[in-house]
C-alpha cells in the first residue's frame, strides 16, 4: 500500500531551520496541503490515468500498479478477490475507473471509490464489508438493518463490532465510513456493538431498519491509561500520587493561556494571577511552596522539557501532575516543585477528519476601584492638608469658594475648574477576542497525522493606543509504523506571538491614583499637561508603543525499536529555539497651555524626548534521551523496568540598542537616531545537566504493588566535585478490594479501593547560572581624559560582585504520601485523598550576610523547610435516561513552615525566618487608632509626628527585650500569620440532555490571610492624587463626632504619616476568602440527521463564561485576584461553533 | 526501508557525546583569574570612581533637599517630618553602596602580591595600593560621619567573622581614614596627564573636609594647608561661570557626568515651568535668600542697603548667581512670580506667552516664588530630555580655603592667612582681586564668635546647591534649630496674595526677616501678619543627628546596637 500523506512532510527535511519564516511556511504549507489532497483526490482521482508496462497482468499487479500511480489504497479481502487471475487489458494507459472496470465486469467483484480508497468486494452484499472476519450466515428472511457508528464527537468508527445477540456468528464490522448492514433481521432482534476503549451497547431492532449508534468513551476509571514519567502506566497500577485531567475539560474554559486554564482543575495545584491583560500567564505550584528560590514546577511535554504557555488547550489530549515524590523522581533533579506532563493529541485512528472551532466573545472587567466624587475630592484634600499643616488654614489646598462651587464654575470655565474621569476616559466597558482553531487529523496503518492551528486575537481594554495580543499556535504530530519491530514519531510545533502595548508603563496606577482636578484637554482642544505633564491621556495616546515578537519553535523525533515483545528502545531527540524581539518606540508628547492650541509649551513625563529601544534575545535547548523499557507479565506478575540517559544543554544570548532625541517619529528604526545618547549591550549564558535514572515496577495479582525509582543528576551549576546528587524513591500500593477478606464482606458498593504510600528524595538547583564562581562584573566610569579635556571619556570597571561558596550542592526535597483511591457503586463515585509532607534540606538560600562585607548576598546550602498538606478529589458520574451527569470538587490544603536557615532572615512585610510560615506576614500589632492626645502621651509611638487619628501600633519589645518606649522596626513587629492561600477548591459539574450540553466550573480558596493594601487605602498618592471611596464617611476626622471617630476604619488623612499608618500590622488585614465562578459553557449539537445531509458530521454551538462572578470580603471594587496597579480581572463571554468533517 | 532507519539510528548515535558541564560565564569575569594584568587592576580601579560610591543617595538632589536652603512645595523630607527610620531606602542604599566600594578596595589591597608575580611594577602598585586607599579612607569617612560607630572591615573577611562583628568606635576608625588617607597623599600622583584620577591634592582635601567634620581642626588646618601649598589650584574667575564649566581648575576632586555615556541627573524639578516645560518643584528656600549679605558687607536685618521690596538688590553677586532674580531670563524666558505678571517674555520664540511660573495662572508654580539659577546651564531642558550632564564636584578649592580658615579660627589661631583664605573666597565672589578692598566687602581679622558666625554663613553662600549644607547643620548641631521651623512661602490662592501683598504695596517681602546667632533667617512677622504662609511644618527630632542601622544589619546580627532613639 501507498503512504499517502508521508510525501509532504519530508519537506521538513529538506528546509533549513534557521530561517524563521520558512518554518512558518511551510507549516501553513502543510496545513493547506494537507486539505488539499483531502478534498482534491476524491474528485479527481478516479479519472486519474495509469500506465501498464503489459496488456495483460494479473490481478495483484494491476493494484499494485494503481496504488504506486495514484493516491489510492486498494482495499479488498484474499477470499473474495482471485487476485492471481489473468486480464487482458484494451490499452496500456487508461483511467483507473476504466481498467477496474475491464477487470471486474462480469464477475461477482464489484468496485467502489471511497475517499481514497477503492474497495473490492462481492456484489451481493450490498455495503462493503470489509474485512469479513465474521462468517456470514446463510440468507434467511428478515430485514436488513443499517446505520453508522460514531463517538460521542460524531466521528466514525472503523470496525466496531456489531453481532447479533444470542448468535456471534451473525455480525459484521463497520467499515470506513463507520457503516455497517447485517441483513435478515428479525424484529426483536437484539444487536450488540462492541469497540475496544468504548462502552458496549445492546440495541434492539424492534421496527427499525435504520440503527445509528453513537458510542460513548468507556469511563471505566481503572483501565484508564495514564501518562507517568518516560511511559504510561494503567491507573489501577500506580502507585504515586498523580492527578490528570482530560484536555478537552481545559479546553471547554476557554482561556487563552493554559495556565490560567488550570486554576481549579486539579487538587494540589495552586494557580495564580494578578490581572487579565490579553497574554497574562498564570503562576503554578504544586502541593505549595518548598523553597525559597525557584518553585516552579517542571513541564514536561511529549516527554521532553518545555513551556507550559506554548500549548493551546484544544491541542491537549491530558495533563498529569506528578506529586509526590515517588512519581516525580524519576525526572529528579529539577522535579521538587512537581512535574506536569503533558501529552498533546495525535491522530487515533485512520478517519479522516477537520474540525474546525470559532468563538468570539468579548473581555469585561469584573470590578474596579472607584473614587470619592468632586465635591468630596476637593473637601478631603483640604482636610488632608491642615491635618499636615495645622498653621495653614483650613482652605490650603482649594479655597473656599472653590470647595462649594466647583461643579458649577466647571460649566462655565472647565479648563480652570476640571472634573476628569480618568477611568472613563481610558477604560472601554469591553474588548473584543476572538479565536480559531482548525485540526485535521487522518492516516493509514503506517502513517497517522494530526495537524492543528490556532489563532488568537485579543483587545486590551484602553480607548485610546489599545493593547493588542495576538498568537499563532501550529502543530504537527506525526506517527509512522514501518514494521512490527520499529515506529518513529515526528513531531514539530511553531508558536508566535505578537503583542502591542503603550510604552507608557504606568497606565493603571495613573488611572486609578490620579487626582480628578486637573483637565486632560483645554476646552480649545488641546492637550492639557495635568499637573506639569503627567496626562495619563496624553501620555498612553500620543506616548508611543511597545511591541514584541516572540518566535517558537519545537521539534521531537523519536525512533522506538522493538526487537521483541515488551522490550523497547527509544531514543529521542528534542530542540527548541526561541527566538524574540522587542521594540520600545517611545515618543516625545506635549502638551498646550490653555490659552494656545498650537504652542507646545512641556513635554509629558517619560515623552520628553522620543528614543527607541530595541532588544533580541534567542535561546536553544537540546533534548536528547535513550530509554530501554521492558514490560512482561508472567502468569500473576508484572514487571516493568525502564532505563534511561538524558542530556539537556540550553543557551541564552541576548542583544540590545537604544538612540535617544530623535527628531522623527515616523522611524522606528536605530540608524535614523541621532549618535549621541547611544546605548547598546549584550549578555549570555548557558545549563547543561546530564542524567541517568532507572525504574522498577512490581505487581503480584494486581494486589500487590511496588515501584522504585532512581535518578542521578548532574548540573553544571555546580562545582565538578559537588556536581553530582542521586535521588530514590520506592513507592508501594495495595488493592485491598482484591484481597478476599474484603470481597467476602460482600459490600456490593465498594468497586475498588487502594493504599498507596510512597517516599523519596527530589532535587533543586535553579539559583542563577554560575553560582560557585566568584563573578567579576563589569562596570562603567568617566573621566576626563586630560587636564584641559572638557568631554568625559568612558572606561570599563570591573568589580567582583558575589561571594562564592565553592561546595555548593543540590537541595533536596524529601517527600512521604500516603493515600487512597477508592471506587463505588459500580464506577459512578470515585475518591482519591492523599496526606503529604515534605521536608526540604541543603536549601539554596541567598544568604543574608552583613553589608559589610561588601558582596551581594551568596548562595549557601543552608536551611530546612517543611510543608504538610492534604489534597481530596472525589466525582460522581451517572446518567438517568437521556440526562447524563458529572460532578467532581476537589480541596487541598499546605503549610509550609521554615526550619532553620543557617541563621538568615529574610524580613519584609512577607517574612521567611525560622519559626515563620513561608512569607508569613509580619508587620506591628495595632490597637485601633489613636483616639485622644492622652492616649498619645501616654504610649509609645513610631515617629514625633503621630497625632490623633494615627494607627496606634503596640510597643511589644526593645533591645534589651522589653518595651522600650519606642515603636521600631527591630523589636515591635511580630508574626502575623501566613499570606498564602489556604484551603483551595475547585470543581467542575457537567451535564447534558439530548443534545444540549452544559458544564460549569469554579474555584476559589477558603481562607486567606490578606491586607488592605496602599494602593486601596491612600488618601492622594504622590500628595496631589485620588480618594479612594472606601475611604469616605468611614475615617478618622477632626470634622467626626467622637462616636464616629471610634467606628472608623481607616485613620486620619494624612500625607506626612500616610505610609507609616500603612505600614503592615494587623490592622489592615482580612479574610481573603473567595468563590469564584470560573467557568459556565451551555452548548447545543444540532441533531446529526440535519447535518449529515451537508457532510457534516457535527454541528455544536455554544455561549461560554469565564470568571463570571466572585463572592469575597474585599474592599468594594477589588478583585481578590487584583494587583494594586495592574490590568484589570476581567470576565469573558463567548459565543462559539464547532464544526466537525 | 531498513537502511533508511538504520542510518537514523546511526545519526542519532553519533549525535550523542556527554554534554559539557564544565560551563564558565560568557559575559562575565571569575574573580578567580582576575587582578593578574595592568588592564584588570585598572579595570578595578576604575570601578572606585563611579558616582553612586559618591553619592548619599542615589539621587543627589535628596541630599541638598534635607537642607534649609531647599524648599519642594508644601512636602517635608524624612528629617523635617520626624520620619526617619532604620527602615528609610535610602540609608540601606547608602550603607550597602559604601561598604561595596570598601570591600572591593579591600580586593585590590590584597591582591597586589598577585599583580607583584605577575610581573607588575612596584610603581604602577603603589599607585594602585594609593587609589584603594584613597577610596577606604572617603568610604569610612562617609560612613562614620553618617552613622558614628561603624564595624571597621580592613581586610577580606569571611561569614562567620563577619556575623560576629559589631561596632568599632568612632575614634578607632577615624584613625584609620587619616592612616589611609596619608598613604594616599604619600603616593598619589599630584597630576594626570592622561585619564584624571584621584590626586595627592584630592587626598589632602578630602583629608582636611573630615577632620574638619570630625573637630580635629589641627590636623584639618594643617591638611587644608598642604593643599594649599601644592600651588596648583586656583579659584575659578566668574563665580556663575564656574558652575557650568566641566573639568574647571578649581575642582580639586570630580567625578564626570556625560549624556553621550549614559552618566546623567534628571533636573525636570529645578527648571521654570514657562516655555521649557519643567517643573519648579524644588526651590530655594527664602531663608537662603535672606542669607546673602548685601553689597556692605552687612547681613538684610542690619544693612540700610536692603529693600525687602526687591530682595535682589545690592546684595552679594552669588544670590543673583544661585536664584533667579525676578524679571531676568533663565534658559530664554523671563521669569517672574508675581501673580500680576500675566505673560512673559519667551526670548526662544520672541513672542510674549502665559506665564507659567506664578501660581496665579498655575497652581503647581513655585510656592514660594524663587528658582535655582546656579549650574542651570543652556543644555538642561526638552532638548536634553531634562537631564544635566555637569560634573558632579566631589570638593573644589574655595572649600579648601574655608576649611582652613573654619579650622584655624576653631584652634583660634585667627591670623592674616586666615582672613586672606576667607578673602579669596568673597573677592572671586565680586569678580575681583583679594586685594582690592574697595571693590567688595573684604573682612578684617576679628573675634573668635564673630569670625565663627562669618566663615558659616560664607560656607552656606558659597557652597549652596552643593549639598555641603546639610553636613554643615549636623557638624554645627543646628539642623534642630533650623529644621523644625515652619517653611514660609507665598499666600495663596492669587487672590488673596494680590489682597494681601501686592495692593498694599509689600511685594515681595512686606517686612525684613530677621537674622539670628546661628544666621537664620526668621520669618515670624510675616507670618504673623498674614503676609506668607506656611508651607509646610518642620520636625526635626535629635536622634537624626546620628543616622539609623538599616534594621536588617541588626536583626541578622545580635553584636550589632543601634543607635539612640530609633
Amino acid at each position: 500500500m501507498k503512504i499517502n500523506i508521508s510525501s509532504d512532510h519530508f519537506l521538513i527535511k529538506k528546509s533549513e531551520f534557521n530561517d524563521l519564516f520558512k518554518i512558518m511556511k511551510i507549516c501553513f504549507f502543510l496545513l493547506f496541503v494537507f486539505v488539499f489532497q483531502m478534498m482534491a483526490t476524491n474528485i479527481e482521482a478516479q479519472d486519474a490515468v495509469i500506465n501498464l508496462e503489459s496488456n495483460t497482468v494479473n490481478v495483484r499487479m494491476l493494484i499494485s500498479e494503481i496504488e504506486k500511480q495514484t493516491d489510492y489504497l486498494v482495499v479488498y479481502s484474499n477470499r473474495e478477490v482471485n487476485t492471481s487471475r489473468e486480464v487482458t487489458l484494451k490499452k496500456k494507459s487508461d483511467k483507473v475507473s476504466e481498467y477496474l472496470h475491464q477487470t471486474f465486469n462480469g464477475t461477482d467483484i464489484g468496485y467502489e471509490f471511497e475517499n481514497n480508497y477503492i474497495v473490492l468486494s462481492r456484489k451481493a452484499q450490498e455495503t462493503a464489508s470489509i474485512l469479513t472476519g465474521l462468517t456470514q450466515t446463510a440468507q434467511q428472511l428478515g430485514k436488513t438493518v443499517k446505520g453508522s457508528v460514531t463517538d460521542s464527537n460524531g466521528e466514525p468508527i472503523i470496525g466496531a463490532t456489531i453481532v447479533l445477540k444470542g448468535d456471534a456468528t451473525r455480525g459484521t464490522v463497520t467499515d470506513i465510513d463507520g457503516n455497517y448492514s447485517i441483513p435478515n433481521i428479525k424484529d426483536n432482534d437484539v444487536l450488540q456493538i462492541t469497540y475496544v476503549g468504548m462502552k458496549a451497547q445492546e440495541v434492539n431492532t424492534s421496527g427499525r431498519s435504520t440503527i445509528n449508534v453513537i458510542m460513548e468513551a468507556d469511563i471505566e476509571l481503572l483501565d484508564e491509561v495514564v501518562v507517568v514519567g518516560y511511559g504510561t502506566m494503567k491507573k489501577s497500577d500506580l502507585t504515586g500520587a498523580i492527578a490528570t485531567i482530560d484536555g478537552d475539560k481545559l479546553a471547554q474554559r476557554n482561556a487563552t493561556q493554559l495556565s490560567t486554564a488550570l486554576q481549579g482543575a486539579i487538587p494540589g495545584l495552586m494557580v495564580t494571577r494578578s490581572n487579565s491583560e490579553p497574554g497574562a500567564t498564570a503562576n503554578i505550584k504544586i502541593r505549595g511552596i518548598t523553597t525559597i528560590g525557584d518553585s516552579d514546577p517542571l513541564v514536561i511535554v511529549d516527554g521532553v522539557p518545555g513551556d507550559i504557555n506554548m500549548i493551546h488547550s484544544k491541542d491537549i489530549e491530558s495533563i498529569t501532575v506528578l506529586k509526590d515524590a515517588a512519581s516525580a523522581s524519576i525526572y529528579g533533579s529539577r522535579a521538587a516543585a512537581g512535574v506536569i506532563v503533558i501529552s498533546t493529541k495525535r491522530a487515533k485512528s485512520n478517519v479522516l477528519s477537520l474540525n474546525y472551532d470559532f468563538n468570539y466573545g468579548m473581555e469585561i472587567p469584573t470590578s474596579q476601584p472607584k473614587n470619592v466624587g468632586i465635591q468630596r475630592y476637593l473637601e478631603m484634600a483640604n482636610e488632608l492638608r491642615y491635618n499636615d499643616n495645622p498653621n495653614g488654614g483650613e482652605y490650603q489646598e482649594y479655597t473656599q469658594e472653590q470647595v462649594n462651587n466647583w461643579v458649577d464654575m466647571n460649566l462655565t470655565d472647565p479648563d480652570t475648574y476640571p472634573i476628569t474621569d480618568w477611568r472613563e476616559l481610558l477604560i472601554r466597558n469591553y474588548a473584543p477576542r476572538q479565536s480559531h482553531t482548525l485540526s485535521l487529523s487522518g492516516g493509514n496503518n503506517f502513517v497517522k497525522t494530526r495537524a492543528s492551528l490556532n489563532y488568537d486575537d485579543i483587545d486590551g481594554l484602553l480607548t485610546v493606543n489599545n493593547i493588542n495580543y495576538k498568537r499563532y499556535i501550529a502543530t504537527v504530530n506525526n506517527d509512522f509504523t514501518f514494521n512490527k519491530y520499529l515506529n518513529a514519531s515526528f513531531d514539530f510545533n511553531v508558536k508566535r506571538t505578537e503583542s502591542y502595548e503603550p510604552s507608557q508603563t504606568n497606565i493603571w496606577y495613573m488611572i486609578r491614583a490620579y487626582s480628578p482636578a486637573y483637565a486632560w484637554k483645554w476646552s480649545h482642544g488641546g492637550l492639557a499637561d495635568v499637573k506639569g505633564g503627567n496626562n495619563p491621556y496624553g501620555r498612553v495616546k500620543e506616548g508611543g508603543s511597545n511591541q514584541g515578537w516572540f518566535t517558537k519553535l519545537g521539534g521531537r523525533l523519536a525512533i522506538n525499536f522493538t526487537p521483541i515483545e515488551g522490550l523497547k528502545f527509544s531514543a529521542v531527540a528534542s530542540p527548541n529555539y526561541s527566538i524574540s524581539k522587542t521594540k520600545i518606540f517611545n515618543l516625545q508628547a506635549g502638551y498646550t497651555g490653555s490659552d494656545n492650541p498650537s504652542n507646545v509649551i512641556g513635554y509629558f513625563q517619560d515623552h520628553t524626548s522620543t528614543s527607541l529601544s530595541e532588544r533580541r534575545y534567542d535561546n536553544n535547548d537540546l533534548t536528547t534521551q535513550f530509554l530501554l523499557t521492558y514490560d512482561k507479565k508472567l502468569k500473576r506478575h508484572g514487571l516493568n523496568f525502564l532505563a534511561g540517559n538524558e542530556n539537556y544543554s540550553y543557551f541564552y544570548e541576548n542583544l540590545s540598542a537604544s538612540r535617544d532625541l530623535y527628531e522623527l517619529k515616523e522611524f522606528p528604526y536605530l540608524s535614523i537616531g541621532p549618535r549621541t545618547l547611544i546605548d547598546n549591550g549584550g549578555n549570555a549564558h548557558e545549563i547543561a545537566y546530564r542524567s541517568f535514572f532507572g525504574r522498577f515496577a512490581y505487581s503480584y495479582a494486581n494486589k500487590y504493588l511496588f515501584q522504585a525509582n532512581y535518578r542521578y543528576d548532574g548540573s553544571s551549576r555546580f562545582h565538578r566535585d559537588f556536581r553530582w546528587g542521586g535521588f530514590p524513591s520506592i513507592s508501594l500500593g495495595w488493592v485491598l478490594s482484591e484481597e478476599n477478606f474484603i470481597k467476602n464482606i460482600n459490600f456490593e458498593n465498594l468497586s475498588f479501593l487502594k493504599l498507596r504510600a510512597s517516599y523519596g528524595t527530589l532535587g533543586n538547583e535553579r539559583i542563577g547560572n554560575y553560582p560557585y564562581q566568584a563573578l567579576i562584573d563589569f562596570t562603567h566610569s568617566l573621566f576626563y581624559d586630560n587636564p584641559s579635556s572638557t568631554d568625559a571619556t568612558y572606561h570599563n570597571g570591573a568589580a567582583q560582585i558575589q561571594y562564592a561558596i565553592k561546595d555548593l550542592s543540590w537541595e533536596t526535597t524529601k517527600s512521604y504520601d500516603i493515600g487512597l483511591d477508592a471506587v463505588f457503586f459500580n464506577n459512578k463515585m470515585s475518591i482519591t485523598a492523599d496526606y503529604y509532607r515534605k521536608e526540604t534540606n541543603d536549601m539554596l538560600l541567598d544568604l543574608k550576610i552583613p553589608g559589610y562585607v561588601g558582596f551581594a548576598n551568596p548562595q549557601q546550602n543552608t536551611g530546612k523547610m517543611f510543608t504538610k498538606g492534604f489534597d481530596f478529589e472525589a466525582t460522581w458520574r451517572d446518567e438517568i435516561g437521556d440526562f447524563r451527569y458529572s460532578i467532581s470538587a476537589n480541596l487541598s490544603d499546605f503549610v509550609s513552615e521554615m526550619g532553620d536557615l543557617g541563621g538568615t532572615q529574610f524580613i519584609g512585610n512577607k517574612v521567611k525566618f525560622e519559626g515563620s510560615e513561608f512569607n508569613e506576614w509580619y508587620g506591628y500589632l495595632s490597637d485601633g487608632l489613636f483616639l485622644s492626645q492622652e492616649d498619645i502621651d501616654n504610649s509609645a509611638t513610631l515617629n514625633s509626628n503621630v497625632t490623633v487619628g494615627d494607627v496606634k501600633f503596640l510597643d511589644i519589645s526593645g533591645p534589651d527585650g522589653e518595651p522600650d518606649g519606642l515603636i521600631s522596626s527591630e523589636y515591635d513587629r511580630v508574626l502575623l500569620g501566613g499570606s498564602l492561600p489556604r484551603f483551595m477548591f475547585g470543581g467542575t459539574i457537567t451535564g447534558g440532555y439530548k443534545d444540549f450540553d452544559i458544564s460549569m466550573a469554579f474555584q476559589g480558596v477558603g481562607k486567606q490571610n490578606v491586607r488592605i493594601t496602599s494602593g486601596m487605602a491612600t488618601a492622594m498618592p504622590g500628595n496631589w492624587g485620588h480618594i479612594p471611596a472606601i475611604l469616605d464617611n468611614d475615617y478618622w476626622s477632626s470634622f467626626n463626632t467622637e462616636e464616629e471617630n471610634a467606628k472608623a476604619r481607616y485613620p486620619r488623612l494624612t500625607y506626612v504619616n500616610g505610609s507609616s499608618n500603612l505600614y503592615m500590622s494587623d490592622f489592615w488585614m482580612f479574610n481573603g476568602r473567595y468563590f469564584r465562578m470560573k467557568n459556565l459553557t451551555v452548548g447545543y449539537t444540532l441533531p446529526v440527521t440535519l447535518t449529515q445531509k451537508v457532510n457534516i458530521s457535527r454541528l455544536r454551538f455554544y455561549i461560554s463564561g469565564n470568571d463570571l462572578f466572585c463572592l469575597s470580603k474585599y474592599p468594594t471594587g477589588w478583585d481578590p485576584e487584583r494587583g494594586d496597579s495592574s490590568y484589570p480581572i476581567t470576565s469573558s463571554l463567548l459565543f462559539g461553533i464547532n464544526i466537525n468533517f | 526501508m531498513k537502511k533508511y532507519v538504520v542510518f537514523i539510528l546511526l545519526t542519532i548515535f553519533s549525535l550523542y557525546s556527554c554534554n559539557e558541564l564544565d560551563l564558565s560565564p560568557l559575559d562575565q569575569g571569575s574573580s578567580e583569574n582576575w587582578y593578574s594584568s595592568e588592564t584588570q587592576f585598572e579595570m578595578a580601579i576604575n570601578d572606585f570612581y563611579r558616582l553612586a560610591f559618591w553619592y548619599y543617595t542615589p539621587t543627589p538632589h535628596d541630599h541638598q533637599q534635607w537642607s534649609d536652603d531647599y524648599t519642594c512645595r508644601n512636602n517635608r523630607t524624612v528629617f523635617t517630618s520626624g520620619t526617619f527610620n532604620s527602615e528609610t531606602g535610602f540609608v540601606k542604599t547608602f550603607w550597602n553602596n559604601q561598604y561595596k566600594s570598601i570591600g572591593r578596595a579591600i580586593k585590590v589591597i590584597e591582591n597586589l602580591e598577585r599583580g607583584r608575580e605577575n610581573g607588575i611594577s612596584d610603581t604602577k602598585l603603589k599607585q594602585y595600593e594609593a587609589e584603594a586607599r584613597f577610596t577606604l579612607a572617603s568610604r569610612y569617612a562617609y560612613l562614620t560621619f553618617a552613622f558614628g560607630d561603624i564595624p571597621l572591615v580592613k581586610g577580606q573577611i569571611d561569614i562567620d567573622e563577619a556575623y560576629s562583628m559589631s561596632r568599632t568606635p568612632k575614634e578607632e576608625v577615624i584613625d584609620y581614614i587619616y592612616e589611609n588617607f596619608d598613604f594616599a597623599i604619600e603616593n598619589l600622583p599630584k597630576e594626570y596627564s592622561k585619564k584624571m584620577r584621584a590626586t595627592k591634592g584630592a587626598a589632602l582635601a578630602l583629608k582636611a573636609r573630615y577632620a574638619l567634620y570630625f573637630g580635629d581642626y589641627g590636623i584639618a588646618a594643617e591638611a587644608a594647608e598642604d593643599c594649599m601649598e601644592l600651588g596648583i589650584y586656583s579659584l575659578n574667575p566668574d563665580y556663575a561661570e564656574l558652575f557650568v564649566t566641566k573639568n574647571a581648575e578649581e575642582s580639586i576632586f570630580l567625578l564626570p557626568r556625560s549624556l553621550e555615556n549614559n552618566i546623567y541627573e534628571t533636573v525636570r524639578n529645578a527648571i521654570p515651568r514657562t516655555g521649557n516645560g519643567g517643573w519648579t518643584a524644588v526651590n530655594p528656600s527664602w531663608a537662603l535668600l535672606a542669607s546673602y549679605e548685601c553689597t556692605d558687607g552687612l547681613p538684610v536685618d542690619e544693612s540700610p542697603l536692603f529693600n525687602p521690596r526687591n530682595p535682589f538688590e545690592n546684595r552679594d553677586p552669588r544670590c543673583t548667581a544661585t536664584i533667579v532674580e525676578f524679571g531676568t531670563t533663565l534658559l530664554g524666558v523671563e521669569f517672574d512670580p508675581h501673580p500680576d505678571k500675566k505673560q512673559v517674555m519667551d526670548y526662544n520664540s520672541g513672542k510674549m506667552v502665559k506665564n507659567n511660573d506664578t501660581r496665579a495662572n498655575a497652581t503647581y508654580a513655585s510656592f514660594n516664588g524663587l528658582n535655582w539659577r546656579k549650574g542651570i546651564d543652556e543644555t538642561w531642558g526638552p532638548s536634553t530630555s531634562y537631564q544635566m550632564s555637569n560634573d558632579f564636584v566631589s570638593i573644589r578649592y574655595a572649600d579648601v580655603l574655608l576649611i582652613y580658615a573654619e579650622a584655624k579660627t576653631e584652634l583660634n589661631q585667627i591670623d592674616e592667612s586666615v582672613i586672606s583664605a576667607i578673602n579669596q573666597v568673597r573677592a572671586r565672589a565680586y569678580g575681583v582681586n583679594e586685594n582690592d578692598k574697595q571693590q567688595y566687602p573684604a573682612i578684617e581679622i576679628m573675634s573668635q564668635s564673630d569670625l565663627r558666625k562669618k566663615i558659616r554663613n560664607e560656607r552656606r553662600v558659597e557652597f549652596a546647591y552643593e549639598g555641603l549644607r546639610y553636613n554643615d547643620l549636623i557638624r554645627w548641631r543646628i539642623a534642630g534649630e533650623t529644621l523644625s521651623r515652619p517653611q514660609p512661602g507665598l499666600l495663596h490662592p492669587a487672590s488673596l496674595l494680590r489682597e494681601e501683598v501686592v495692593n498694599p504695596g509689600l511685594w515681595f517681602w512686606a517686612y525684613t526677616p530677621q537674622i539670628d546667632e546661628n544666621g537664620i533667617a526668621d520669618f515670624s512677622e510675616l507670618l504673623n501678619n498674614n503676609k506668607a504662609q506656611v508651607l509646610s511644618q518642620g520636625d526635626w527630632d535629635d536622634r537624626q543627628y546620628l543616622w539609623p542601622i538599616p534594621d536588617e544589619e541588626i536583626i541578622i546580627n545580635d553584636n550589632m546596637v543601634q543607635n539612640p532613639g530609633y
